[in-house]
């Protein structure tokens, strides 16, 4: 009996850390930890949130390459290298994307849990203090980053632009967006552009970290089987040195749609096809119904797409859609025969016009609704994921656990799916295609 | 029945048994995780296109046979399996590599049921003239999208570069002439040499219950017809047959990848080999290296610039690959080093570093479901413990680091290049 009460009060305790502890450091500062005991390692990512401006891109994007190559107190990559190598190869790894249509970029640090360790070191609060000398602590000169340094990584960072025309998915989505979403964030390259990067100085980039620090949006996720109780620690304290003030506000925009379809075709030396195809909801507000539609055309393995685009016409070995619940937006993307663009595209639309039509049947929302719960409770699985599922609700006025989101999924009818369908209209037709076809 | 295997060093556990048919099954319980993931293996991959059964005459089929056959075998007269799983929920999917073919699902629920489609649909192959000839449109398009990878190509240059009759040599899909000689029967006859259940490994990670799988197992799990089927090797000379592949395709700056043509290991063999071998080259040209920031600085190389070792049954490739105006200058430069390092060796503080970095890496696999599950599989098909790669990892010393070093055939490669076309 007592036993029982304890295995119960056990998993009880067990599920209550699972929960997301949350609290602000400072202005605009936020510390969210999640301490599960099914992990073997703990991971720390800071994530600055800023004014996405055109003009300032590169400046920013050559931020990840600076602040990861060294710090004063390792003062070149080799020094660096060395205690990533000390720490079991705990090294900082970055991520420069837009999101909530603002510049997202984090800079995060995993270590193996001090448990494994061969000979007992204590990682967290090392890696801890290694990332904060990274992002805090940079090498400078003046009002400016090392020339030497900036000379460097501004050649690293032309080569990363330029090396998205080799990967022609990567290419097709990048160029995609920017027919799809002109003058939004998201519709342009985070990198910017080749002659950007190339006017990138050690003060233009010097400005952009001081800005960053100073107004970005601060998110710490800590996920791992720790309590964090020391990180915290050491994050108030050393975060608190930084002059703060006007912190970014973050705010994601719907996207508008187009008066008219946009059609635009790029020709490349490729042998496939790359067919990408925005379509737009200004005006919806069911975040479930628009997952789960997302879902039924193109995004599992028994959707409309797989079913009916590539098993039955064999027109291509991919074909898929994903949904954006902040720009309202589905994006489809296949590879396909160059001879075969036409007919796919329509082979897309009919799919869209049978659901708005016809509806979906129960069916096909049965198994959309469980493949999006499975995905749900698999979060679980992961710091990363978790990390990721939290960091994603930050601007939504509750967030949502696994299992509270999974309530909501399984509200959702057939009827709400076709209407969530009748909303969207095709935005944009973006085609990467073979010269030859031109 | 269940034979324990334990990591006194990680606190980890997981339990072997081979089953009735001849099928070998390993279970990784992990308490406390939300998913399981299983995958059926069968040691069947590209480089078999030729093979013996019961020391018959040699049969030689079409390049990319296992892969399609991968791709037929989700068919069935009723319910194809990918309906079957969006039942339950589950995802599922197939990957052919050179040397083995998975099935897998990974799910949070309905384990049981799950585990009962997997085994039931890879022991039910349903392949007609129809079906083949259907799949034939998709596996083009997929042998045509990997034509537009640079990253691919590279490899795929290297290896025709490296190899001369080694199947690795081959595209792992084929080419769309190969794979317009695959037929119904074909497929049959392949399926019943290498899907017979010597051949086959089970291994299942995650949050399950191990009496339910093993109960499951053998109920599942259809005895098979004795068959002893034997790849047969293509002779190999030592050397690489070109010293230099080059193409151009559009891309914003050259790609290259150097390959040192190797000794083939097996076996536990392979891990210790694969960990000395890394731990080599992450001392001598590693991120954490001089002549590595004096690459970088001078602009020779980028952060895309890393050292790997592809492997697999019959191939051991050590490569460097990257981006460089300059590849054939980066290939000198890291033969050189290795050269210098035979005098002048990395310290044993670099070494220690590296190994640490090294065990961290594969310690840090544990926390994630499916790379345990994965990490199964390839033991099983190597005929290796799951523990072995901490374990040899953990004991790795520095005089067995230095004499793999010393062996070091640095000559014996080949580079290949892309190079941007002109626009």
């Amino acid at each position: 009996m007592i036993c029982d009460i304890l295995i119960k009060y056990n998993d009880l305790y067990k599920e209550m850390l699972r929960i997301l502890d949350r609290k602000q450091l400072a202005d605009g500062i936020f510390f969210s930890k999640i301490t599960d005991g099914r992990y073997k390692t703990n991971r720390i990512s800071i994530t600055f949130y800023t004014d996405f401006k055109d003009e300032q891109r590169a400046d920013y994007a050559i931020l990840p390459y600076i602040l990861t190559d060294s710090c004063r107190k390792y003062p070149n990559l080799t020094r660096l290298t060395e205690k990533y190598s000390d720490l079991y190869g705990a090294s900082v790894s970055d991520n420069l994307g837009c999101s909530f249509d603002s510049r997202s970029m984090t800079f995060s640090i995993s270590c193996i849990d001090d448990r494994y360790t061969l000979e007992g070191e204590r990682l967290e609060q090392e890696c801890c203090e290694l990332l904060l000398d990274c992002l805090l602590d940079p090498k400078t000169e003046g009002d400016g980053f090392e020339k030497e340094t900036v000379d460097i990584m501004r050649q690293e960072l032309i080569d990363a632009i330029a090396s998205v025309k080799g990967d022609k998915r990567c290419y097709a989505a990048q160029q995609g967006a920017m027919a799809a979403f002109p003058g939004e964030p998201c519709g342009l390259p985070a990198n910017g552009t080749i002659e950007q990067a190339q006017a990138v100085t050690p003060q233009s980039a010097y400005t952009a970290w001081k800005e960053m620090l100073r107004h970005g949006r601060i998110e710490i996720f800590a996920a791992g089987c720790s309590d964090f109780s020391v990180s915290e620690r050491i994050l108030s304290e050393r975060l608190s040195g930084i002059s703060r003030g006007d912190v970014y506000p973050l705010s994601p925009k719907v996207s508008t749609l187009k008066p008219d379809v946009f059609r635009t075709v790029e020709n490349c030396q490729m042998q496939q096809a790359i067919l990408r195809m925005y379509f737009k909801a200004p005006k919806m507000t069911d975040r479930y119904a628009g997952a789960l539609l997302s879902l039924i055309l193109g995004g599992m393995s028994t959707s409309r797409f797989f079913t009916n685009i590539r098993e039955k016409q064999s027109l291509c070995y991919y074909c898929s859609s994903y949904s954006n619940r902040f720009k309202k937006t589905i994006t489809v993307y296949a590879g396909v025969d160059p001879a075969n663009l036409a007919k796919t595209e329509r082979a897309v639309m009919t799919e869209f016009m049978n659901i708005c039509m016809k509806g979906v049947t129960e069916e096909e929302l049965e198994h959309a609704k469980l493949d999006l719960t499975e995905n749900a409770r698999a979060v679980y699985d992961s710091a990363g994921a978790i990390s990721s599922w939290y960091s994603s609700q930050i601007t939504d006025p509750e967030m949502l656990t696994p299992e509270k989101f999974i309530e909501g999924v399984k509200q959702v009818t057939a009827q709400r799916v076709m209407e969530a369908c009748r909303l969207y209209s095709l935005d944009t037709v973006y085609t990467l295609s073979p010269e030859e076809v031109r | 029945m269940l034979e324990e295997i334990i990591s006194e060093r990680l606190g980890e556990r997981y339990y072997k048994y081979t089953h009735s048919s001849g099928v070998t099954v390993l279970l990784y319980p992990m308490k406390g995780y939300s998913t399981v993931t299983a995958q059926f293996s069968v040691k069947f991959g590209s480089v078999d296109n030729c093979y013996r059964v019961d020391g018959g005459s040699p049969v030689h089929i079409p390049d990319g046979t296992a892969h399609y056959l991968e791709h037929k075998l989700f068919e069935s007269p009723e319910k194809e399996a990918f309906q079957r799983f969006a039942e339950t929920g589950a995802s599922c999917n197939a990957g052919t590599s050179y040397d083995s073919t998975r099935y897998y699902f990974s799910c949070s629920s309905n384990f049981e049921k799950n585990l009962e489609i997997l085994l039931d649909f890879v022991q039910s192959p349903y392949f007609t003239p129809e079906n083949v000839e259907k799949e034939r449109g998709i596996i083009t398009q997929e042998i045509t999208m990997y034509l537009d990878s640079p990253g691919w190509r590279v490899c795929m240059e290297l290896y025709k570069g490296m190899f001369k009759n080694n199947p690795v040599r081959n595209d792992i899909a084929g080419t769309p002439e190969s794979i317009a000689l695959i037929t119904d029967k074909l497929l049959y006859d392949v399926y019943d040499a290498f899907y017979n259940p010597s051949n086959m490994y089970l291994c299942i990670a995650g949050n399950f219950d191990l009496e339910s799988a093993v109960e499951v197992c053998e109920r599942c799990l259809r005895p098979g017809k004795a068959m002893n089927v034997l790849s047969v090797a293509a002779d190999e000379p030592p050397q690489v047959i070109a010293r230099r592949m080059e193409m151009s395709m559009p891309l914003g700056k050259t790609t290259f990848a150097v390959g040192f043509k190797s000794p083939v290991y097996s076996g536990r063999s392979m891990t210790e080999e694969y960990i000395y071998r890394t731990l080599m080259n992450d001392t001598a040209v590693g991120a954490s290296t001089e002549f590595y920031r004096r690459m970088r600085d001078s602009g020779l190389i980028n952060e895309t610039f890393e050292s790997s070792i592809m492997m697999g049954r019959g191939f051991f490739i050590p490569g460097i690959f990257g981006e460089s105006d300059e590849p054939d200058r980066v290939a000198e430069e890291v033969c050189r080093e290795f050269r210098r390092l035979r005098n002048c060796p990395p310290s044993k503080e670099a070494f220690l570093r590296a190994k640490k970095y090294l065990y961290g890496d594969n310690v840090r696999m544990y926390n994630n479901v499916e790379s345990v599950a994965q990490n199964l599989s390839d033991a099983a098909l190597t005929g290796t413990s799951a523990f072995d790669y901490a374990e040899l990892a953990a004991n790795a010393d520095y005089e067995g680091m230095l004499s793999r070093l010393a062996e070091f055939d640095e000559s014996n490669f080949c580079l290949s290049i892309i190079n941007p076309t002109e626009d």
